[in-house]
């Protein structure tokens, strides 16, 4: 697939079908995760792949909007190590970068993904956290469930010139 | 480009040819960048397209890794409207996925990027906000500094096994 239409036609898919995933997509997904841009290269990006359908069930249950987890074929927790920083707390950016290039892979591979948030939520990160059985220093950031899709979404037509301006925020151009 | 080869090519570009980069790239890449994934949809990221030589010199002292705007010829400040947010916190994931989507369209168009982080360093965010006259609810998170490449890098293999466990940590 061309790289810019994987990128204009990413939606968030939560209804699959019953086929598995296989290693080699779930593989070629990790790839892409890893080829994010990091802060000094730092790669603090982990990862935790779930294909036992009881524990997908469980992360399912116990995150709000995490429902689609439970029909898929594997999940994917983004997780980042967040000890030694040198930019603390900037492992949710760099966690969330390489949340994306999974979903635009998926895309790609011919998958349906979707961005279930963790981070920014006490509850549910210790829920994950006891779930998969993360230590301290690892904090889940985002879940993504993975599967064939069994829905069909158009792309988003997101665009939205009045967020865009020219040189500052103030210009007398077209975005004001 | 293929989408997969584009995600595994992408380098850090620091340097450009002394040319412009087109109106029409310009608005492929802010396009790329709003569809973006965003927590309950809630699109929080604007954009400040900046190609004035004097503003990109200034923004070139507003953080000690942005030097090399000094000589790239497009400059794009994505900021996050916190007042635009429905899920709070989550403006950060919401402008990541954003400035992914604009690197990866860059590398995809011919072009050649850098991401320079901002926020959370207070005198940069300040700094940005003074050269690009931002609003109060507009916090500078990237800017993503643009141009035709002047050098090759071969794709990184950052992939790491180690990083990877299956069904819990331990």
């Amino acid at each position: 697939m061309d790289a810019l239409n994987a990128i204009m036609t990413r939606r968030s898919v939560r209804k699959f079908t019953e086929e598995p995933v296989s290693e080699a997509d779930v593989s070629t997904i990790l790839h892409a995760a890893m080829a994010a841009p990091s802060a000094f290269n730092q790669q603090r990006w982990r990862f935790v792949v779930v294909r036992d359908s009881e524990r997908l069930a469980e992360l399912s249950e116990e995150t709000p909007y995490a429902g689609s987890l439970a029909g898929a074929a594997a999940g994917i927790v983004v997780c980042g190590e967040t000890a030694d920083e040198r930019t603390p707390g900037y492992w949710v950016v760099e966690c969330s970068a390489a949340t994306e290039n999974a979903l635009l892979a998926a895309n790609a591979l011919g998958l349906g993904a979707v961005w279930l948030g963790v981070a920014m939520y006490d509850d549910r990160i210790g829920n994950v956290r006891g779930i998969l059985a993360l230590p301290d220093h690892i904090s889940p950031l985002a879940m993504i469930a993975l599967g064939h899709p069994a829905e069909s979404r158009d792309p988003a037509a997101r665009f939205d010139a009045d967020k865009v301006h020219n040189e500052t925020w103030h210009d007398a151009g077209s975005g004001d | 480009m293929d989408a997969l080869q584009a995600i595994m090519g992408r380098r850090s570009i620091r340097r450009y040819e002394d040319r412009p980069v087109e109106e029409v790239k310009v608005e492929a890449l802010v396009k790329a960048a709003m569809a973006a994934p965003s927590a309950g949809n809630q699109q929080s990221w604007r954009f400040v397209v900046v190609t004035d030589r004097e503003r990109l010199d200034k923004l070139a002292d507003a953080s000690p890794f942005a030097g090399l705007l000094e000589r790239a010829p497009l400059a794009i400040v994505i900021c996050g409207d916190v007042t635009a947010e429905k899920h709070q916190g989550f403006w950060l994931q919401d402008c990541a996925a954003a400035t992914e989507n604009m690197l990866l369209a860059a590398h995809a168009l011919g072009l050649g990027a850098v991401w320079l982080g901002f926020y959370p360093v207070e005198e940069r965010v300040e700094g940005v906000r003074h050269i690009c006259e931002l609003p109060d609810a507009l916090v500078p998170f990237s800017i993503v500094a643009l141009g035709y490449p002047s050098e090759e890098k071969p794709p990184a293999d950052r992939y790491n096994a180690e990083y990877v466990r299956r069904e819990t940590w331990g």
